[in-house]
């Protein structure tokens, strides 16, 4: 009877959600094929662009001060200005805003009520010590 | 700012064509570029890049922003104010996560449960009441010098 061949590195490994896998255990790093290459090289091509466009904007002497990212400015409007337009009510997105929305204020209402329910209670039955009030301290 | 307004976010690419503009828009390759998924939630045609934090980045390399690991133009991750370097990290571990775990849970569990059992079932050495001299200290509770103390004695002969 022929047993399965072992698991790999990267099965035995498990990367989740907090950790990521190390590149010598990922097969994507051995892989040698064309396409990867391609891939590489299309990459290369874009980011050597974008670089030779900032050193220019950074050694130019008649240079703006401050250099503004586009990359960053996309990013700030995206988390803050195109959340309301792109934004549609599902179910799962209106279970969670009832969650999220709704249900730390039930919460409180629901335990704070008991919690004086329950002081009232042991006051009317005489089991509460209160100290005379007084305005100071 | 002074940026036009296809350059910006905007809602979730539907055709080949919008998804085309909207790589490079971000300055992605076409195949690369992978917006989240529409279910409403307000992402739009930002990029889903991968969870990793930019501590895995290459610390060699020359970025154009050393302490952010990240260079001008390049797609920032959603969560890119999370994963910056004093933030989470998502370095691979030496040991793997479930066995940290595991070990971490099982320590904590047998170390929680035998203190309880502890609390619960406490066992220690018979002891009997402290036996005090001169009368159990009448003089020093406060006794009467001129009364003759109650007779106190601790032994048998």
């Amino acid at each position: 009877m022929a047993w399965a061949p072992p698991p790999s590195a990267a099965k035995l490994y498990r990367p989740n959600r907090y950790v990521s896998l190390p590149a010598e255990l990922d097969p994507a790093t051995y892989d040698t094929s064309p396409e990867k290459l391609r891939a590489e090289a299309e990459r290369l091509a874009i980011r050597s662009r974008l670089k030779r466009q900032y050193l220019l904007q950074l050694n130019d002497p008649n240079a703006p001060a401050v250099i503004e990212n586009p990359a960053l400015i996309r990013w700030a409007y995206a988390k803050s200005q195109n959340v309301y337009p792109t934004f549609r009510p599902t179910p799962r997105t209106s279970f969670l805003g009832a969650v999220y929305g709704l249900g730390p204020l039930l919460f409180w209402i629901f335990v704070l009520k008991a919690d004086r329910d329950r002081k009232e209670k042991r006051i009317q039955e005489g089991k509460l010590k209160r100290a005379p009030l007084s305005v100071f301290f | 700012s002074e940026m036009s307004k296809d350059m910006m976010p905007g809602p979730y690419p539907r055709t080949p064509e919008e998804r085309a503009a909207a790589a490079k828009k971000y300055n992605m390759r076409v195949e690369d570029y992978q917006p989240y998924p529409d279910d409403g939630l307000g992402y739009g045609d930002y990029p889903m890049l991968p969870n990793k934090s930019q501590y895995e980045r290459d610390p060699w390399y020359q970025w154009d922003q050393p302490d952010m690991r990240h260079n001008w133009g390049e797609p920032m991750h959603w969560d890119f104010d999370m994963y910056i370097r004093n933030r989470v990290d998502t370095s691979p571990t030496v040991v793997p996560w479930h066995t940290m775990s595991k070990h971490f849970l099982l320590f904590l569990s047998i170390m929680l449960i035998m203190f309880g059992l502890g609390q619960i079932y406490p066992s220690y050495r018979p002891v009997g009441p402290k036996q005090y001299p001169f009368n159990d200290l009448y003089l020093e509770r406060g006794g009467d010098p001129n009364k003759k103390p109650p007779a106190v004695i601790h032994y048998e002969i």
